[in-house]
């Protein structure tokens, strides 16, 4: 295969990004930067808050599990980062851009740079494999296309290429619909990957899939974020899933942090308490910085 | 066994009472008890008994002297005729869909850009289903002259009444999944409609406008009383010379060809919802399908598309693809062959339009007010044949319907031959039964009523057998499990689960009905049709107005009836 993905574009940008003010909410001991923050955050609606004062930043380069009950905000948080929901009070900064009054204009170019994976994969069932890849590419592309043909050649070889790094290149031509869950999600990944993303968020990736399949996907996902240098952030609900591949697990209850400490010192005892019905004796027992 | 149950209910605490209906609810069922009422009385009224029918028999006898042999125009003719109906259908079909994916695109909730996009979008849909294609096709032929051109625009725009609804529907059932995936990745709007939303709902677009075409070619031919090409026009001819050998032959035409046309349309839309997924390998398909892959794998074992410096950036011609090209081929290939065959008369459209204010300026004010008393004495009769027809109908079609449906009768054979039944009704457009009917019981409200009525065995048997097959089978096999019999299961499961959709059904039938019997009244099967025909025959259009107005005001109160209906019933 020629066309190998280049390393990630210039990190020049990155310090911009880094803020004084910040350290609370980074583990300790962490030097990343914060790629992602979101500060007093709280969506309301109408009524149900989805999200309650919510404080948090996500390090660059750092796969980190959102955990929590349905309904506990996780995939709110999540939607808010790329701007697919508006907060109603507070402010996001996305790579040093604050992004909760962006215009549409803004918003579709902060979103070519965040690849999206969802739970049910949200592919075209009826088109190839090949040209639901290339539709990751749409935003940066101009009006819209009709049939794979239409796409640029380099965005064909490119998508291809990331169909490759899935082990799905084989399927290129093959109707979406006709592949397993687990390959439909990695489809998916390389439609995320072809936007060449600085950002990777998950809402429940594994959770439609079969054991073996999630494995490979979650794999799949680690591995690449690493190769790519990444941000993850991935919501998830199985406990051991996010103790074997995340680097930071970030529990939420009711649309409050209720836990956020790096993998390794969280036991699985702890993590399965995001899931206690009442809420822990003191949440800032959990939250507190090692 | 009795007695234990009866204990048994003795020693229950007091059943909670039960809530009182729902305002809608009261209301849905006053509605349904007047319209019933109201049709027995147009019934009546009408004098459709069996008596009057019984009188007919002579007539019927003399029409068939009269009528036999048929007299078939020459093939070339036929040819000819058959060609320019298709082609005005098509023209029209075509237009339609080209109006109604923008519509249905700001009318669906979850693609418009706000609240008065959509507001405009609907209204727009309800304005061209509410005015009957018949006016729109006189109003067009006063502007445009003779010609394909008005037919084709009072076809396609009538129908975005239905395909744009139908379009906007589909697309707010639709899972909205690739659509929010092409925007998370910062695709526009219409990158986000042309990706995400068009490729998944193409079979049902394109069921849509085939369903469309089907009811397009029926009307086409009753737009031939007032002007549009092609078979409709001939017949037309013919009856008002009397020359009933050389109509009826026209009318098998027609038959034929709507029953070839739905067979066609049907076979199709079977293929696009079921299939679309390569699992044959044998046949021709099968043969491309390995040929095609030969091509992208360069022998067993390769890696296929990503095989190094065999890289396929171009889809292989497999069988659907093949399939895909050739109907798309096919589909521009009857276009243009449509366009040539309309012969469109550039100049007398731009004349058309030129002179269009002055000519629509004929059309207000309204005129007329001293022959109103008869004109609302002859909506009345539209009314009553809409009505009757319904109730008539509704009698017919719905035990056919029920023996067509395959998880109510059991026999195979029954059930097919009722289904087979169902699709030559369909396939005979209400005006030949019309003109059968008008000549076999006279001019009048009977002719239009018995037409629409056997009509509504097409339409309604076959959402009636839908809409029983559709209902959860697991119901029903539970009361076969706990020992209940065939009839049993049928009122207890099948029927209680289909009762909401055939009201439905029927309010719809209402609402056709209604519409179809304005349209027949021009070949004299009662109703204020004829009056809509003759005012525009003697230039009167100040007149056609106020019939117009009358029209869409019954169609507007009925619509709203039958939306109040199902909501209230769903």
């Amino acid at each position: 295969m020629t066309p190998k993905i280049e390393p990630t574009r210039p990190t020049a940008t990155r310090p911009t990004a880094t803020q004084p003010g910040t350290a609370q909410t980074l583990a300790a001991g962490e030097t990343q930067y914060a790629d992602i923050r979101l500060e007093h955050v709280t969506k309301d609606f109408g009524g149900t808050l989805g999200l309650d004062d919510v404080s948090v930043a996500f390090e660059a380069q750092r796969v980190t599990a959102l955990l929590g009950l349905s309904g506990s905000g996780k995939s709110t948080l999540l939607r808010h980062i790329n701007g697919l929901q508006k907060p109603t009070r507070g402010s996001i900064i996305v790579r040093g851009e604050p992004i909760e009054h962006a215009s549409g204009r803004q918003l579709h170019k902060l979103r070519r740079e965040i690849g999206f994976i969802f739970q049910h994969f949200h592919l075209v069932g009826s088109m190839s494999v090949l040209e639901n890849v290339c539709t990751g590419t749409l935003g940066s592309l101009k009006g819209p296309r009709l049939s794979l043909m239409t796409y640029p050649k380099a965005i064909r070889r490119e998508a291809l290429a990331q169909l490759e790094r899935v082990g799905l290149a084989d399927r290129a031509f093959q109707r979406a619909d006709t592949l397993s869950g687990g390959q439909q999600q990695r489809v998916a990944i390389a439609r995320a990957l072809v936007q060449r993303p600085k950002i990777l968020l998950a809402d429940e990736p594994v959770a439609s899939l079969d054991p073996v399949s999630a494995q490979q996907v979650m794999e799949l996902i680690t591995r690449i974020s690493r190769e790519e240098e990444l941000t993850v952030v991935c919501t998830l609900h199985q406990v051991q899933t996010a103790l074997e591949f995340s680097d930071r697990i970030v529990g939420l209850q009711a649309g409050q942090i209720v836990l956020d400490r790096p993998t390794g010192s969280i036991s699985t005892d702890e993590a399965l308490q995001i899931y206690s019905r009442v809420a822990p004796v003191d949440a800032r027992e959990l939250t507190a910085p090692l | 066994m009795t007695l234990a149950t009866e204990s048994r209910v003795e020693s229950l605490p007091d059943l909670p009472r039960q809530p009182p209906p729902s305002p809608q609810a009261v209301g849905a069922a006053v509605i349904l008890l007047g319209l019933l009422a109201a049709a027995i009385w147009s019934t009546i009224e009408l004098r459709i008994n069996i008596a009057s029918l019984a009188d007919s028999v002579a007539n019927a006898q003399a029409f068939a002297q009269r009528v036999f042999p048929l007299d078939f125009p020459p093939l070339g003719e036929l040819v000819s005729l058959t060609a320019q109906t298709l082609a005005i259908v098509t023209l029209a079909t075509l237009l339609s869909v080209i109006l109604s994916l923008p519509v249905a695109v700001f009318a669906a909730w979850n693609t418009t850009t706000g609240a008065v996009a959509r507001g405009s979008a609907r209204t727009l849909i309800v304005v061209c289903r509410a005015v009957p294609d018949l006016i729109l096709a006189i109003v067009f032929f006063r502007i445009f002259g003779l010609g394909a051109l008005p037919g084709v625009l009072a076809l396609g725009l009538h129908s975005v009444g239905m395909v744009g609804k139908l379009y906007a529907d589909a697309i707010e059932s639709l899972d909205n999944g690739p659509q929010e995936a092409i925007r998370a990745a910062g695709g526009g709007r219409t990158q986000q409609i042309v990706s995400g939303i068009i490729p998944p709902l193409m079979p049902q677009l394109i069921a849509t406008a085939l369903h469309r075409f089907d009811i397009n070619l029926r009307t086409s031919v009753v737009l031939g009383y007032v002007g549009v090409g092609g078979l409709g026009l001939a017949i037309s001819d013919a009856m008002r010379t009397l020359d009933y050998p050389r109509g009826m032959a026209l009318a098998v035409a027609v038959l034929i060809l709507c029953v070839v046309v739905e067979l066609v349309s049907g076979s199709i839309r079977t293929a696009l919802m079921t299939g679309g997924r390569p699992t044959r390998d044998r046949g021709i398909a099968g043969l491309a399908d390995r040929v095609s892959a030969g091509w992208v794998t360069g022998g067993p074992g390769a890696s296929r598309a990503g095989a190094p410096g065999r890289e396929r950036l171009v889809p292989p011609w497999d069988s659907a693809r093949i399939a895909r090209f050739a109907a798309v081929a096919g589909l521009v290939a009857i276009v243009v062959l449509s366009f040539v065959g309309a012969g469109f008369s550039w100049e007398a459209v731009g004349y058309g339009i030129a002179t269009m204010p002055s000519t629509l300026s004929q059309f207000v004010p309204p005129g007329g007010l001293d022959i109103l008393p008869m004109l609302l004495r002859e909506l009345l009769v539209t009314i009553q044949i809409g009505l009757a027809a319904t109730l008539i109908g509704a009698i017919l079609a719905i035990p056919i319907g029920i023996l067509a449906a395959r998880n109510v009768v059991a026999n195979r054979a029954v059930q097919t031959s009722f289904r087979v039944l169902i699709v030559v009704v369909r396939g005979i457009p209400e005006l030949i039964l019309a003109i059968i009917f008008v000549v076999v019981t006279g001019l009048g409200g009977v002719a239009g009523t018995l037409a629409l009525a056997v009509g509504a065995i097409g339409l309604l048997s076959k959402l009636v057998a839908d809409s029983l097959e559709e209902t959860d089978v697991r119901v029903q096999e539970a009361l076969r499990a706990s020992g209940a019999s065939g009839v049993q299961v049928f009122f207890a499961a099948t029927l209680r689960q289909a009762a909401p959709a055939f009201v439905a059904h029927l309010m719809y039938l209402l609402d056709v009905n209604i519409r179809s019997a304005t349209l027949l009244g021009i070949v004299g099967a009662g109703g204020i049709g004829f009056y809509l025909l003759n005012a525009s025959r003697v230039m009167h259009f100040d007149v056609v107005t106020t019939i117009v107005q009358l029209i869409l005001a019954v169609v507007l109160v009925v619509e709203g009836l039958a939306v109040f209906v199902r909501r209230a019933v769903s």
